[in-house]
């Protein structure tokens, strides 16, 4: 990994879903690692150095909302720009999601471009 | 009412021989928790508390008692219970959402007469929930229902969230309907993603 190369977390507990964020990111450059429920991402966040999270919404045990919330009440995480992304479209899912702590929230599936314009835009990544 | 608990239920923790309804429905609607709690594990004995369970479950905002509730109704499971249970899935409060979703995968026999239902649901929320029940089922029909929502259902989350149910548990006679997916949702690239990954994984490649 060079110095220069950014890290993402991806908080999904779908498998292929998890796949598909670690194949878009990784081709543009991304480290990605993978949490496959809240406890686990939580965990993970506290111990590695992420440049970004992305969080499901729909899980099991924990949902996103509650790992969001959990992320931004931890002084070392504060910072870190978290995407929350969800297969509801509402306007009241989204405000929820960003009053959990969520710099930006996406509707599933999610588009590729669109996700990896994303990551650079948050991260700081160089195109 | 007063009601003999059934002897096959077998409560190591309800000593009484009875069971008075009338006061446990009072205690489950106690201001406190811990009253609520162990009214709602007494109440895992008592198959006519499923109603009085499912409309405190409604209300119910500590997660030791709703997770005591959901317990009961897992202990208790039948039709009823299911019935009682489905409403859960239109909810906001996705803690409950996912308490509800995990409780009726324990009772795959008493799910089954409602999967067609909950799958031709004209919410795709609740169709989307509805596959994850049934992805997690332990039933024999579960990869045939996902190879039909993948074949049939027009909302590309439902189908994305069968194929990653298909992922798991999918055989041979999933893979027409996976192979035509792509072509359903051509603009959608997890699709052929999942589809393509799905697919290796049962032919074994």
């Amino acid at each position: 990994m060079s110095a220069e190369q950014k890290q993402i977390l991806v908080v999904e507990d779908g498998a292929t879903m998890r796949m598909f964020y670690r194949d878009v990111l990784s081709r543009a450059g991304f480290v990605v690692e993978e949490a496959a429920n809240g406890f686990e991402g939580l965990e993970r966040a506290l111990l590695g150095r992420f440049d970004m999270l992305i969080v499901d919404i729909n899980m099991p045990k924990m949902d996103g909302y509650e790992l969001l919330s959990r992320l931004r009440n931890e002084p070392a995480l504060r910072a870190i720009p978290m995407v929350a992304i969800s297969t509801e479209a509402g306007d009241q899912d989204a405000a929820r999601a960003y009053d959990a702590g969520a710099n930006l929230y996406l509707v599933k599936p999610a588009d590729p471009v669109a996700l990896v314009q994303t990551a650079r835009l948050l991260t700081g990544a160089a195109a | 009412m007063a009601l003999r608990k059934p002897a096959a239920l077998g409560d190591t923790q309800v000593m009484a021989s009875t069971i008075d309804l009338a006061t446990l429905s009072l205690e489950l609607a106690s201001l406190e928790a811990s009253a609520r709690r162990g009214a709602a594990r007494t109440l895992g004995a008592v198959p006519e508390a499923v109603p009085l369970l499912c409309d405190r479950l409604a209300v119910e905002s500590a997660l030791s008692v709703r997770s005591a509730i959901v317990t009961s109704l897992i202990r208790l499971k039948s039709e009823r219970v299911v019935e009682g249970l489905l409403p859960f899935l239109r909810s906001e409060d996705t803690g409950l959402r996912n308490a509800v979703i995990e409780a009726l995968q324990e009772m795959p026999s008493e799910v089954e007469p409602f999967v067609a239902e909950l799958l031709a649901d004209a919410d795709s929320d609740v169709r989307i929930f509805a596959v994850n029940i049934v992805s997690l089922l332990p039933h024999p029909s579960t990869p045939l229902w996902l190879t039909q929502v993948v074949a049939e259902d027009e909302h590309v989350n439902v189908c994305a969230a069968a194929v990653e149910g298909l992922a798991e548990i999918g055989t041979e006679h999933a893979i027409p309907a996976l192979e035509a997916l792509p072509g359903r949702f051509p603009d959608v690239p997890f699709i052929a993603f999942a589809v393509s990954a799905v697919i290796r994984r049962i032919r074994g490649l």
